[in-house]
């Protein structure tokens, strides 16, 4: 039942430093090695910062600077304790920035569009915020009938967690809600769902 | 249907002498009311009726354009023109009614910008004068960089006074160094904007692109007034096949509109792609903003407000 070729589904690039840019930060939901999330890092002298989400209390995300390879300038890498540890973080650097910044940011598409929310919230434009999918597949799906947005789906039909309607989760992404469309089932015959089917891994 | 009237008589309630180049002029509507609605940024198209011609000059507005009592504009007197702002200068008195167009703006500000920088060199003040107006009124944080003559640095002090000092930065040097560090602070969500001299417009958008301000950021008044004008050609309607004459002071859209074919448009100033129509034969001389290089490379389209032909015959699907 899903329904292909909506134009909104986002569509995604492999990430590349943009020269133009005079401080660049890279946002990844999960610890992975800077060239493997994006190109053109080797020899850019533009001031690097690399912040990523290790999902342990193990880390203070206090800046270590990390040679960089070349004659590059040194990357302040950091990491988190969550994702929302990190874009808490995320919001107050944003307030003090200035233009010429460019964000980027890898991992799920829930965590990637949150961070275009933050960045378009905060006044960059799109041509200043990149984003790229890594990892799960697994979506946010917004409630079309009660608005409640259930994380973590990764089928084809799943409940929601503020009605409890079997939804269908539609192609359909809303990047306000960094969220795809659920919706109602079983609306036409009530209790008559269609299989469900692991989609999303 | 009733067509949109295309312009309206205005009356010069004042025309006041800035500098001895530098003219304001303020108009009214001749027949009462208010004047039609305009955005900061909007320019307005005046008739000028000189000697063996009809000269059709765009002026930025200046006036608030949340006030519908009047529009205001300055006019530079240039040597050498075709003698629109001399006649401005010397003929129109307080009193004097002109047909002018509907004001139609080219250089609109971005309303989702959180801050608007703005850079100007001389009468290319004009449009940020609409702007400021605007800002004020809306509580938007601004910042004014202007560039001028030292003669004229008293005139566009009067015509910025009202405003607050630290928003407003008047320069009498090209040093555009000073530039480089207000466009390292901005904070993110400011909008650039520049209108002036092609040399200062061109350098300070070289400037803030190497500072790393994408292209989205960055605006400029694109005079849509001074691409009319050109070798005289004959355009083929091929629909009707009607074969028009375009002289080298009207633009192809005129032309056609003055044949009695009803043509798209919206702009009259080469942005809006409104007025495209397929070339079926013949080489166009593009002179718009919206066509990119490789449409334009097909010599298949055309946007007749603005562009004319680098052959003698232009045949058009119209």
């Amino acid at each position: 039942m899903l329904i292909s070729d909506i134009k909104s589904r986002p569509v995604y690039e492999r990430l590349s430093l943009d020269g133009a840019g005079r401080r660049h930060l890279v946002l990844s939901d999960a610890p992975r090695p800077l060239g493997e999330v994006i190109d053109g890092t080797d020899g850019a002298d533009a001031p690097l910062g690399y912040w990523i989400v290790a999902a342990t209390s193990a880390v203070d995300a206090q800046p270590q600077a990390e040679a960089a390879p070349g004659n590059a300038a040194p990357v302040e890498w950091r990491a988190f304790r969550a994702a929302s540890h990190l874009l808490d973080r995320l919001s107050h650097r944003l307030a003090q920035e200035t233009v010429g910044l460019r964000l980027y940011a890898i991992g799920e598409e829930g965590f990637i569009w949150d961070v275009a929310r933050m960045a378009r919230e905060a006044g960059l434009e799109p041509s200043e915020c990149f984003t790229a999918h890594a990892g799960s597949l697994r979506r946010k799906v917004f409630c079309v009938h009660c608005k409640t947005v259930t994380s973590g789906v990764t089928t084809s039909i799943a409940v929601c967690e503020g009605c409890g309607a079997h939804l269908v989760v539609r192609d359909h992404f809303s990047r306000m809600h960094a969220a795809f469309m659920g919706v109602q089932a079983d609306a036409e015959a009530p209790g008559e769902l269609p299989p469900v089917e692991e989609v999303f891994p | 249907m009733t067509a949109r009237p295309r312009t309206m008589p205005l009356r010069v309630a004042a025309a006041i002498p800035l500098s001895p180049t530098l003219k304001a002029f303020t108009l009214i509507p001749a027949d009462g009311g208010l004047v039609p609605p305009s955005g900061p940024g909007a320019h307005l198209r005046l008739n000028l009726p000189v000697p063996g011609r009809m000269l059709k000059n765009a002026y930025s507005l200046i006036s608030n354009p949340a006030d519908r009592s009047h529009l205001a504009i300055i006019v530079r007197r240039v040597a050498g023109s075709k003698g629109g702002s001399a006649f401005l200068h010397e003929e129109v008195e307080d009193g004097d009614v002109i047909e002018a167009g509907l004001p139609a703006n080219l250089f609109p500000v971005v309303r989702t910008a959180r801050r608007h920088l703005m850079v100007s060199g001389g009468i290319g003040l004009t449009p940020f004068l609409a702007y400021i107006a605007a800002f004020e009124a809306a509580g938007t944080p601004w910042e004014l960089h202007h560039f001028c003559r030292p003669d004229e640095r008293g005139v566009f002090e009067g015509l910025l006074a009202r405003y607050p000092a630290a928003r407003v930065h008047l320069h009498c040097d090209v040093d555009l160094g000073v530039l480089d560090e207000a466009l390292l602070r901005q904070p993110l969500g400011t909008h650039f904007y520049t209108c002036g001299p092609a040399l200062l417009m061109d350098t300070v958008m070289e400037r803030a692109a190497a500072l790393g301000w994408p292209r989205a950021r960055l605006h400029s008044e694109s005079f849509g007034g001074a691409a009319e004008g050109g070798e005289p050609f004959i355009a083929v309607l091929r629909r009707s096949g009607l074969e028009v004459a375009v002289g080298a002071d009207t633009s192809l859209l005129a032309a056609i509109e003055a044949a009695g074919v009803e043509a798209p448009c919206l702009c009259r100033g080469g942005a809006c792609g409104q007025c495209l129509i397929e070339v079926a034969e013949g080489i166009p001389e593009h002179r718009d903003h919206f066509l990119d290089g490789e449409e334009r490379a097909s010599n298949r389209l055309i946007m007749t407000c603005v562009s004319r032909s680098r052959t003698a015959r232009l045949v058009l699907d119209l």
